[in-house]
């Protein structure tokens, strides 16, 4: 029996007084009002501003209010889809999507699944340990780890690199100890060219963008997919066992089944969040090099705050929000498909 | 852990487990430890880095600093010489924990006296509405995070035009109408657990409808308003981006002297960053892990618990 998203939201744990007491509607309202107000006039309100300065020639925050701005229709949106920037911003943030959703998947899976094998010891230490990035701020990971990516000789994936480096080196000088009558040296290929400006390129800042937001995100994952993989029954595995089947084949047909759906869910709330992702992108390079890498939200912040374009921005921000409102609409449709998971068995 | 060991030992002597099997587990526990010490490398990096003031960070061992080298100079700065208790480390002006303070003293005490009501009433009252109210908040969690940035454009341009936008309050404000929605589901969620037959008990022995809410309801939410709290308060206390475009330096939050440190122009101080960003960072992750053994089902209300 399949209850919807909307059913379960509302009315899952709903204990109520006797309806003697049900009908005093005017004090729900005054106790619920506050909240609802305050929500929306620091969220519904902007957008319906923003709305508004989308269809205006506001320039700076000078002339937004005050009269100054004069209403010019859609001449921002036709300018906006005609810029080559904007659909550059859009690809790029399509593709960051994509690509992280896809990394957060496998990842996800894969520390899951060592940590609830049966071969390992310790695993509850071990899960327990891992979920900790998701008590860090946001703003304290990142920084963190834009100091991996340091471009300097020292930082740390340069480091890495070096260290390759020289385990390659030596390994070339056994062989070259060894097959005597030759002089072998290291290919070029094979040696990493430090220290690498891992922003200083467009596909290396993206990369650096995609390893830190599975890295920020995989701790949602990981504890969503371990506890639907605690729900795949251990008499279904046996089963299988007895009839033969491999890893790939029980990966495939049992476990994958029975964490579909779950996964599904989760990857779509992250897949949102990806679609948002302002931080990563500014703090690293502001959307560098160039703006070859600006996602969405960090093209239409810039646009505004340091260049002067309110109205331009404006209509950026209403593009990136129709795709937030159609990711909800998403996590609703997909959400009724989460639930019938809970109530099949 | 010990006796494990024993019982392993014992089971090969005798027979009952093959050494082929021992070793299996071994190897898979080895290759989950490699896995785990992997993602947690850049824990491992910062803590070491904020250890290794004035030693060999910056060289080919700085990776895996030697432990004898670690000292607390780092933290000696942070603490008295940077702009983390007072500007420039000189008693006297207050600085970006001070202001942290009280944009999180805004966000938290705005945002119970608004979310306590508000849960109690989508608990346990029935009124037109409630359920999109309800559907609504659950949809902005889970999904319209980004939402505040985008509306931080229109928003920055109002409270520039109403002088505004270098205030710490209005900030904290801002943060505790973000962190209605969420807070006020998690909070109802638990209001639902609590027996309806304590309030009809009140009720038949007299009570008023305010009584119940004193005497029976608050007292027993008591542990889910400890954790909104806490929820609050990492709100105002984390958030970044909003804080940096709205505040000036004076004002600044720990948040923004921690991301001015880690861009700084010339070079990152490294150590001196890491120290800050551990100070900034430890204690509320803490908090936030005590919280969450409040609210198992705090993230996995997507339906994933079954």
């Amino acid at each position: 029996m399949s209850t919807s998203f909307f059913e379960r939201v509302t009315e899952r744990g709903q204990q109520r007084l006797p309806a003697s007491l049900r009908d005093r509607d005017w004090l729900a309202f005054v106790l619920v009002a506050p909240g609802i107000v305050l929500f929306l006039s620091f969220m519904l309100f902007p957008i319906a501003f923003l709305i508004y300065l989308s269809f205006t020639d506001a320039t700076h925050t000078g002339t937004v209010i005050g009269g100054e701005a004069n209403f010019i229709g859609f001449d921002n949106y036709i300018s906006l889809f005609t810029d080559s920037q904007f659909w550059n911003s859009l690809g790029v943030t399509w593709l960051f999507l994509t690509v992280s959703v896809v990394a957060k998947i496998i990842v996800g899976i894969a520390i899951a699944m060592i940590l609830t094998h049966a071969r390992v010891r310790g695993k509850r230490y071990m899960r327990a340990l891992v979920i900790v990035p998701l008590g860090f701020p946001e703003i304290f990971s990142i920084t963190v780890w834009r100091g991996m990516f340091s471009s300097a000789r020292f930082g740390p994936f340069n480091e890495i690199l070096s260290m390759y480096n020289s385990a390659v080196t030596s390994l070339v000088g056994v062989i070259d100890s060894v097959i005597f009558f030759a002089a072998v040296s290291a290919p070029e290929f094979l040696l990493a060219d430090v220290p690498i400006a891992w922003f200083g390129s467009r596909w290396s800042t993206f990369a650096s963008y995609v390893t830190t937001e599975v890295w920020l995100a995989y701790p949602f994952m990981v504890i969503i997919i371990v506890s639907a993989l605690q729900d795949v029954p251990k008499e279904l595995h046996d089963a299988a066992k007895v009839d033969g089947a491999g890893y790939f084949h029980r990966f495939r047909h049992v476990t994958l089944p029975a964490i579909k759906r779950p996964t599904m869910f989760a990857s779509i709330l992250t897949a949102a969040a990806s679609f948002q992702q302002f931080l990563v992108p500014w703090v690293f390079n502001r959307g560098g090099p160039a703006r070859d890498n600006e996602l969405i939200l960090v093209y239409g912040f810039r646009e505004a705050i340091e260049l002067n374009e309110y109205a331009l921005s404006s209509a950026i921000m209403v593009t990136a929000l129709a795709f937030v409102g159609m990711f909800m609409w998403l996590a609703v449709k997909k959400g009724d498909l989460a639930d019938g998971v809970g109530n099949d068995d | 852990m010990i006796d494990d060991l024993k019982t392993t030992i014992k089971q090969v002597r005798t027979g009952r487990r093959s050494v082929a099997d021992v070793g299996k587990t071994i190897a898979g526990s080895a290759g989950a430890v490699a896995l785990v010490l992997v993602v947690m490398f850049p824990v491992y990096w910062i803590i070491s880095a904020s250890f290794s003031q004035g030693t060999a960070l910056l060289s080919s061992e700085g990776l895996f600093a030697d432990p004898s080298t670690y000292n607390l100079d780092a933290y000696r700065w942070v603490l008295f010489e940077s702009d983390f208790f007072w500007e420039d480390g000189e008693f006297g002006q207050p600085g970006a924990v001070f202001n942290s303070l009280i944009v999180v003293f805004v966000t938290v005490s705005v945002s119970l006296s608004v979310i306590i009501p508000g849960a109690y009433a989508l608990s346990r009252r029935k009124f037109r509405g409630r359920e999109k109210i309800l559907y609504g908040y659950v949809l902005f969690t889970q999904v319209g995070a980004g939402l505040s940035i985008a509306t931080l454009v229109a928003l920055y341009a109002l409270f520039v035009n109403l002088g505004l936008s270098n205030n710490l309050l209005v900030l904290g404000l801002f943060y505790a109408a973000g962190a209605i929605p969420f807070n006020t589901w998690l909070l109802k969620t638990f209001m639902d657990n609590i027996p309806i037959s304590y309030e009809e008990a009140a009720i038949v022995d007299g009570a008023s409808q305010w009584q119940v809410i004193r005497e029976v309801i608050l007292p027993l939410s008591k542990p889910g308003i400890a954790v909104v709290l806490i929820f609050t308060f990492l709100a105002g206390w984390n958030e970044f981006i909003i804080a940096q475009t709205l505040l000036q330096p004076e004002n600044y939050t720990l948040s923004v002297e921690l991301y001015a440190l880690a861009t700084d122009e010339y070079q990152t101080p490294w150590t001196e960053f890491a120290a800050f960003a551990i100070l900034f960072a430890l204690p509320v992750a803490i908090i936030y892990f005590a919280a969450q053994n409040y609210v198992e089902s705090g993230l996995s209300f997507g339906g994933m618990e079954g």
